[in-house]
């Protein structure tokens, strides 16, 4: 929240005892204060990168990649590989804001929605939240499945590395450390961007792609919304807008870090948007081969794409997006994990920062295990729809977004909360026009399925 | 941590950034009658196009 800082004839008022949260997060104060004052940009801007990359690689997760290699192979190179562009923009727009009322407000999303709208607006926002989280964290566990049984691995070892992983990078109690580790195997998400090259494709039809967006999308009307929504879906999602702005004040960004904190956020969507591009361009090797091994039709096609691969491209193609797909799966089901234990500890009004042991903050960290346990046990019964499940995440991401991002505009806006750090009229613009967007497509896909479904069309 | 050492390090943090302050809750907003109301109706319209999502996804697991 913005303050008057002690300057002329203000009296400074004595500074309250520190928490074990606050002397972490000082330590971290202290390392970006010295890179400042010694004028090192590159230890600067490696201190204060982080929530924005993990954002936006952490959104690039395992039903995201299938949706994006479904997209090739359904579709080959043309309108979707702009469009993924286009989405990342927008998505750099909402996350800057995130980030934004992070580091001025110094407070979560979900703490911010409860206590300036209200206790059901606050529980609406989170439970939107924990809704789409646990859809898409089995998606995740799926997409863990799928890259393990191309190696036959069975679904077991996929739940148990899922938690595993979510235990050992909590374990420590500083943020710091859990950033690292994150980021640290978020960098592999560019296997999807091997595989593309190991495929190897036309750079003129790329190229072509991507000056004129064609060819445009032919086919089933009903198949290319599900495509632009999960696609929207795939960019833009409510855990994003949690992550990004309680991960922004954990980490103790000020808004003198504003600049860095966008250099973050437009790395991570240049890193993400390279990579979705990746999944897309090595997926569309099945559709020039006419589909072999693969059928882009069929509803479930997510689970046959590093097998298909194989076929197609080789099988270091398969094995390379196998592996992509562990990675995309994994780092989500932590940045999701997170995201879900910020909102909870926020709404509830508990500690909720990983800077806190885990006795302090013990709602904080067993909503994040519990979410992902939760997840893992549900890819763990026999006959589940799993593969619809992943599919159909990214979709409920984009219905349930317009009221999350209104949420985001408004605290944006909020001259009382952000000072002179209040959104301009041109980034409103963009951020309404993003909503209408959102809402827009959203909604078309859902009213024709639902009109499909009950038979209304055909 | 002796008192010289927390006097050190509280000086990298801001005052507003601290446990204490964030942990008050800031005043509540008071929205007008058309922004509830429009509130409101974005709320219902994501819960419509939801249900319909989950509709068609249970219609396709079942058939």
């Amino acid at each position: 929240m913005v303050e008057d800082t002690p300057g002329d004839g203000v009296v400074a008022l004595p500074r309250p005892a520190l928490t074990p949260e606050d002397a972490a997060r000082s330590q971290d104060r202290f390392r970006v204060h010295d890179a400042r004052r010694r004028g090192r940009r590159w230890t600067l801007l490696w201190l204060l990168v982080g929530p924005g990359i993990l954002a936006m690689l952490g959104e690039n997760d395992g039903p995201s990649m299938i949706s994006y290699a479904t997209t090739g192979a359904t579709y080959g190179l043309g309108f979707f590989l702009p469009f993924i562009l286009l989405t990342f923009a927008m998505s750099v727009v909402c996350q800057e804001m995130c980030m934004r009322v992070g580091a001025v407000t110094h407070r979560g999303y979900g703490q911010l929605v409860l206590e300036r709208f209200g206790p059901l607006w606050g529980w609406f926002s989170a439970g939107d939240l924990i809704f789409t989280n646990l859809v898409t964290l089995i998606a995740e566990f799926v997409a863990i499945r799928i890259g393990l049984s191309f190696f036959h691995i069975g679904a077991g070892v996929a739940a148990v590395l899922g938690v595993a992983l979510v235990v050992f990078t909590l374990s420590g109690g500083r943020y710091w450390r859990w950033e690292r580790i994150v980021l640290g195997m978020a960098v592999f998400n560019g296997l999807f961007l091997v595989a593309a090259v190991m495929s190897h494709p036309r750079l003129g039809s790329v190229g072509h792609a991507f000056i004129t967006a064609s060819p445009f999308p032919g086919g089933s009307f009903n198949t290319l919304l599900l495509l632009v929504a999960s696609t929207i879906g795939a960019t833009v999602t409510p855990w994003m807008i949690f992550f990004q702005q309680s991960a922004s004040a954990d980490k103790g960004l000020t808004p003198g870090d504003l600049r860095h904190g966008r250099y973050d956020t437009v790395a991570g969507a240049v890193l993400a948007a390279l990579f979705g591009c990746g999944a897309l361009i090595a997926g569309a090797a099945l559709f020039a081969h006419g589909g072999a091994g693969f059928d882009p039709s069929h509803p479930l096609a997510g689970a046959s794409l590093p097998g298909a691969l194989k076929l197609v491209s080789g099988n270091a193609v398969g094995t390379v997006f196998a592996l992509g797909l562990i990675e995309a799966g994994a780092v989500a089901i932590l940045t999701i994990s997170a995201s879900t234990g910020y909102a909870v500890g926020e709404c509830i009004g508990v500690a909720h920062s990983f800077n806190n042991t885990t006795r302090k903050a013990a709602v904080f960290y067993a909503a994040n295990i519990g979410a992902a346990v939760v997840a893992a046990a549900i890819i763990l019964i026999p006959g589940a729809p799993l593969l619809s499940i992943a599919l159909n995440a990214n979709v409920l991401a984009t219905v349930l977004l317009p009221v999350a991002l209104v949420f985001l505009i408004m605290l944006a806006n909020d001259r009382e909360l952000m000072g002179q750090w209040a959104n301009g009229a041109a980034t409103n613009r963009i951020a309404v026009a993003i909503v209408v967007f959102i809402s827009v497509c959203g909604a078309a896909y859902g009213v024709d399925s639902f009109l499909r479904a009950v038979h209304l069309v055909s | 941590m002796t008192a010289a050492e927390e006097q050190e390090l509280v000086e990298f943090l801001e005052r507003d950034q601290l446990v204490t302050d964030t942990a008050r809750p800031v005043p509540r907003m008071a929205l007008s009658r058309r922004t509830s109301v429009a509130l409101w109706a974005l709320r219902v319209f994501v819960v419509v196009v939801s249900a319909m999502v989950i509709y068609t996804f249970i219609s396709q697991i079942v058939h």
